[in-house]
């Protein structure tokens, strides 16, 4: 039998709020559909499909970590609210693609229990008014359909207000049926507020209503054929393997508050206008679009816990070209901005016996975000922050509560700095990884520090906030892009992005300056020149792929496209 | 059951030893209920319920018939006939999925430190390193190679952890062997198989063989490491949906990982296995 | 010495191995190979255990059968003054006995249908799981009050009793035996409460919650 749409439609309680109880993943089902509906510590409630999106496994024997449910099969989590796929630890180095979403149905709580339809609209539910104050019966699930339990419930006395809720005056109850599957129901009772519903009251009215459920299970063996549980199919992009990213579309967010965290740096904290917040990882970023028509990248600072709104840190650059400076000056508390959905080229590995992290002034923002992750996932870290002064420390109070895991660094000057990186990259570990993230100066001392201590390039993961090399544009060459069998030309003074976009060949691109990894495509062959400071000496040489909004061509290069 | 390619097959439905001389077995394949002989002279046959013959022929210490007419012989394991091998018959266990979701989940390295944590993988260490998938043209077998995992605990005698190399093989559409870096002596590789028996498209007795070169480990620690194994398994595999194998790229979402699932699927699909399979995603 | 005639799979088994987790004893293990090898009917087992069952538990050359029994003589060894077993009240005594005897119906219906369905034993499996599902919902009920009169255990006080533990695994393992919990969300809470007491192992086919 399959679903039909009025049995989408219609609102039905599939749960009591107290069945969500801390860190419980409630096993539910409406017309036959599989539910998983979960509490978050922040007392958000969760229904799902009660499926992982890349095995199928039912998510209600995986776990309820509090900010996100974990798959038992594969470890893959999915995030409080938006169901998005945040962490894969088959890949740790990897981003999920951010498209990776487990299905969400519309929910909401009353009289004290979760109501769910399949296809409805959480804005416009139609659910029946009761007066406030009852106390809930137990739960009587009968293996019988619903229009065998209504015919019972009428024939006992009891008023039917729909097909799906009575009123019995009598016993002072109002009741709703559950219709799990076609050939499966259960009854929920609400006391009226007032009437007697001390434990023995209600002992009586559970045995009541288990010898209904055994009488009608007795006289009705024949239940009806289950409801198909629906298969929704994947996006054709998620099918394949690899995953290639696209550019997303904008998503218009409010300025919920707006507050200095140092004297030169501004906290945002963004909410979405309508629906949840877009999954995001840490490490991520997104774009925010500007009332002067600039567009800026900013790391988003959250852990994993907070998945209401966007908190980003942004610093006053004096000798910018008026980004920041928007920000500060003109951008208010209730305005509203257009942002990207959050991407992410600086993923972070969870499967590190310790993980260090080095932060230079506002370079803490995404190392914040990965710092509150690992201390929720259990994992051992240390971070580091630099900054010129205790003053000028931003989000201090935020990193106050990481606890004896963060170490200050104020004051020093190249020379003294130097001895520090030293000293915190000494006595590497078997499984270490290092994040870093500040000016690029400070990378590149970093880097070369830790080249020197014994790092791996493989170990050492950094984000710029910009490439400060000069560009060299001159010189043309010739792209062929391998699977869109398209040649072109790119002359001088413009890039293979900009070019390919004439083509309506779309690159993802976010920064467009080599330094935040968006655009890398993968190279087939020829030679590159690569200008970025994204990719690692190593990958540069090894010449498979590249930053395409930046590097140019010697003569012909073959791009996987 | 319309399915030729899965009815001229041979299947295993049995184990060897547990049919003794003058004894009569009783057994499901592909939806049929078979009888399974031995007689006091040791000759083994074997009946279908509408009263036809079977062939029934013993290997690799089970039992093995088929309803149609096989083009080829069995498979061959040929390391199960080294002489300095134990070869264990390590249990058979029913699980309420297809066959082919079985021998999935055989292929699958991802799960190690979820499923069988402390055993066969554990977190931290849940990286599937890349590895190559190919299928041989000429022996008609899905092959992943270069197959490395983290193991706290590599096998049922030894102790410590390491990164474990894995050679996966199908040579049949509800068989695998898996060959895996021997801790007693490198360069030789222990065998695990398993030989999923289809007693009905979603319900599954999977027979598990290991043949190890292990001299300390006795029968009952092997089959006690390899049961609490498939144990740990199971309620994995009874809580899949759907229980069938879907064969439509867009009904799951693969990641690197699944190259071996992603090639056994499309091999599946090329030879048109429709038996405990699904073909459309939605 | 304890030394404890043991089978990975068997629930009976687990409830010992559970036990003494939650009570920090050490103890070594002999494995049985109950299947395929049926090792618990030969001769050598039946001197150790007449009855040809598991588990048996053997301590400084005690030798006692029954997992009930077992919980009860190990409450009473290692857990003096404790909560675990009996002595706290002559009605919780009461509550614990008349729920260790409930442990016995469990390993005889949902147990026995388990067997059937994973190993193909051959018995009534479908009565086997109609008495299953009955006790089930005997359980969820008396859970939901538990859980507003008490503290969420089958019986009563602050603290789980040997009742819990000799009740957990056939009910954690009762979709071995195509008994599925969805309609028993009471059940389903007990189970991810007990396995967050302190102590509390895994056995194959069961997964942490933390």
């Amino acid at each position: 039998m399959a679903l039909t749409d009025d049995q989408k439609r219609g609102w039905h309680p599939v749960a009591s709020s107290t069945d969500l109880a801390p860190r419980h993943v409630f096993h539910g089902r409406l017309w036959g559909q599989e539910l998983a509906c979960w509490r978050a510590d922040d007392g958000h409630v969760n229904v799902w499909v009660n499926r992982c999106l890349h095995r199928g496994v039912r998510l209600t024997i995986g776990r309820n970590l509090g900010h996100e449910l974990l798959c038992q099969y594969h470890g893959w989590r999915y995030a409080n609210r938006s169901a998005g796929c945040t962490y894969i630890p088959a890949h740790p180095a990897d981003a999920p693609a951010r498209t990776v979403c487990s299905h969400v149905y519309p929910s909401l709580e009353r009289h004290g229990l979760v109501w769910v339809a399949l296809d409805g609209d959480a804005g416009n539910a139609v659910i029946a008014d009761i007066p406030a104050g009852g106390t809930l019966l137990r739960q009587m699930s009968v293996a019988v359909a619903h229009d065998t339990v209504r015919r019972a419930l009428e024939a006992g006395g009891a008023a039917g207000c729909s097909p799906f809720h009575f009123r019995d005056e009598a016993r002072a109850l109002t009741l709703f049926l559950q219709p799990v599957d076609a050939g499966v129901t259960v009854i929920r009772g609400i006391l009226d507020a007032g009437a007697d519903a001390d434990i023995a009251r209600l002992r009586a009215l559970d045995h009541e209503f288990a010898m209904l459920r055994d009488r009608l299970e007795r006289e009705h063996p024949d239940v009806p054929q289950p409801i198909a549980a629906e298969f929704r199919p994947v996006s054709e992009e998620l099918a394949k393997v690899p995953e290639r990213r696209r550019r997303g579309s904008t998503r218009r967010m409010r300025v919920e508050r707006k507050w200095c965290v140092a004297p030169d740096v501004m906290a945002f904290r963004l909410v979405p206008i309508d629906g949840p917040l877009a999954a995001f990882q840490p490490g991520a970023h997104v774009d925010v679009h500007l009332p002067n028509g600039l567009v800026r990248q900013y790391s988003i600072t959250n852990g994993p816990d907070d998945t209401t709104g966007l908190v980003i840190g942004v610093k006053r650059e004096t000798d910018g070209r008026g980004g920041s400076a928007a920000l500060h000056d003109t951008v208010q508390e209730g305005d509203v901005l257009a942002l990207s959905e959050p991407r992410n080229n600086f993923p972070l590995r969870r499967d590190q016996l310790h993980t260090r992290l080095i932060a230079g002034g506002i370079g803490l923002t995404p190392l914040l975000s990965m710092a509150r992750t690992l201390r929720l996932s259990g994992v051992s870290f240390e971070l580091h922050v630099f900054a010129r002064s205790r003053e000028g420390l931003p989000f201090a109070d935020e990193l106050k509560a990481l606890g004896g895991a963060v170490h200050v660094h104020t004051g020093l000057d190249a020379e003294a700095s130097s001895a520090a990186f030293a000293r915190i990259l000494a006595d590497q570990g078997e499984k270490e990884e290092l994040y870093v993230c500040g000016p690029p100066a400070m990378l590149d001392t970093v880097r070369g520090t830790a080249a020197g201590a014994g790092w791996q390039d493989d170990q050492i993961h950094f984000e710029y906030f910009a490439n400060e090399r000069k560009l060299d544009r001159s010189g043309s060459f010739t792209v062929a892009l391998a699977r869109s069998a398209v040649t072109v030309e790119v002359p001088s003074g413009r890039s293979i992005v900009e070019v390919l976009r004439e083509h309506d060949i779309d690159i993802p691109t976010s920064c467009e300056k080599g330094a935040c990894g968006t655009c890398r495509v993968d190279v087939i062959e020829g030679e590159i020149d690569h200008q970025d400071v994204w990719l690692s000496d190593a990958e540069k040489a090894a010449n498979r792929c590249m930053m395409a909004c930046v590097s140019r061509g010697r003569g012909r290069i073959v791009l996987d496209l | 059951m319309n399915d030729p390619v899965i009815l001229h097959q041979w299947h295993v439905v049995g184990i060897d030893e547990e049919l003794k001389a003058g004894a009569v077995k009783a057994t499901r394949l592909l939806d049929r209920r078979l009888g399974l002989k031995r007689d006091a002279g040791g000759a083994l046959s074997a009946e279908c319920d509408d009263g036809h013959p079977l062939p029934l022929l013993a290997r690799y210490g089970f039992l093995w018939t088929t309803l149609g007419t096989p083009e080829r012989p069995l498979f061959d394991i040929r390391e199960a006939d080294e002489p300095d091998r134990v070869n264990v018959v390590t249990g058979s266990v029913a699980v309420r999925t297809s066959a082919p979701r079985c021998i999935e989940n055989f292929l699958d390295m991802g799960h190690f430190p979820f499923v069988h944590t402390g055993l066969l993988g554990e977190e931290p260490h849940t990286e599937v390193k890349e590895y190559d998938v190919r299928i041989d043209e000429e022996k008609d077998e899905v092959i992943a190679t270069d197959c490395r995992f983290y193991q706290p605990r590599a096998a049922a005698a030894s102790a410590g952890g390491a990164d474990i190399e894995y050679i996966y093989r199908v040579p049949h559409p509800y068989c695998a062997v898996l060959y895996k870096s021997c801790p007693f002596d490198r360069g030789r590789f222990d065998v695990i198989a398993m030989f999923a028996q289809p007693m009905s498209e979603e319900h599954t007795f999977a027979h598990t063989l290991m043949s190890v070169v292990d001299d300390t480990s006795s029968t009952t620690d092997i089959r006690h490491f390899q049961l609490s194994i498939f144990g740990q398994d199971k309620p994995i595999l009874e809580n899949q949906l759907p229980r069938r194998l879907p064969l439509d790229p867009r009904a799951e979402t693969p990641i690197r990982a699944d190259r071996s699932s992603i090639f056994y699927r499309r091999w599946l699909r090329a030879k048109n296995v429709a038996y405990g399979t699904l073909a459309q995603a939605g | 010495m304890i030394t404890l005639h043991d089978y990975e799979l068997s629930g009976n088994c687990y409830k010992i191995r559970l036990m003494l987790g939650f009570l920090g004893v050490g103890y070594t293990t002999r494995h049985v190979d109950f299947y395929p090898g049926l090792e618990h009917r030969s001769e050598a087992f039946r001197a150790i255990n007449p009855l040809a069952q598991l588990p048996v538990l053997d301590h400084d050359g005690f030798v006692i059968r029954d997992a009930q029994a077992i919980l009860t003589y190990l409450a009473s060894t290692f857990d003096k003054g404790g909560s675990w077993g009996f002595g706290t009240s002559p009605r919780r005594d009461g509550e614990i006995a008349q729920w260790l005897a409930f442990a016995g119906e469990l390993t005889g219906s949902i147990g026995a249908a388990r067997l059937h369905d994973a190993f193909l034993f051959e018995l009534d499996a479908d009565a086997a799981r109609r008495r299953g599902r009955e006790l089930l919902r005997i359980l969820d009920a008396h859970l939901w009050f538990q859980e507003r009169e008490a503290h969420g255990w089958l019986a009563s006080g602050e603290n789980a009793s040997i009742a819990d533990i000799a009740c957990f695994p056939y009910v954690m393992l009762s979709e071995d035996a195509d008994l599925s919990r969805e309609e028993c969300p009471s059940v389903r809470r007990w189970l991810d409460r007990f396995k967050r007491i302190d102590g509390f192992r895994v056995m194959s086919g069961v997964f942490p919650t933390r």
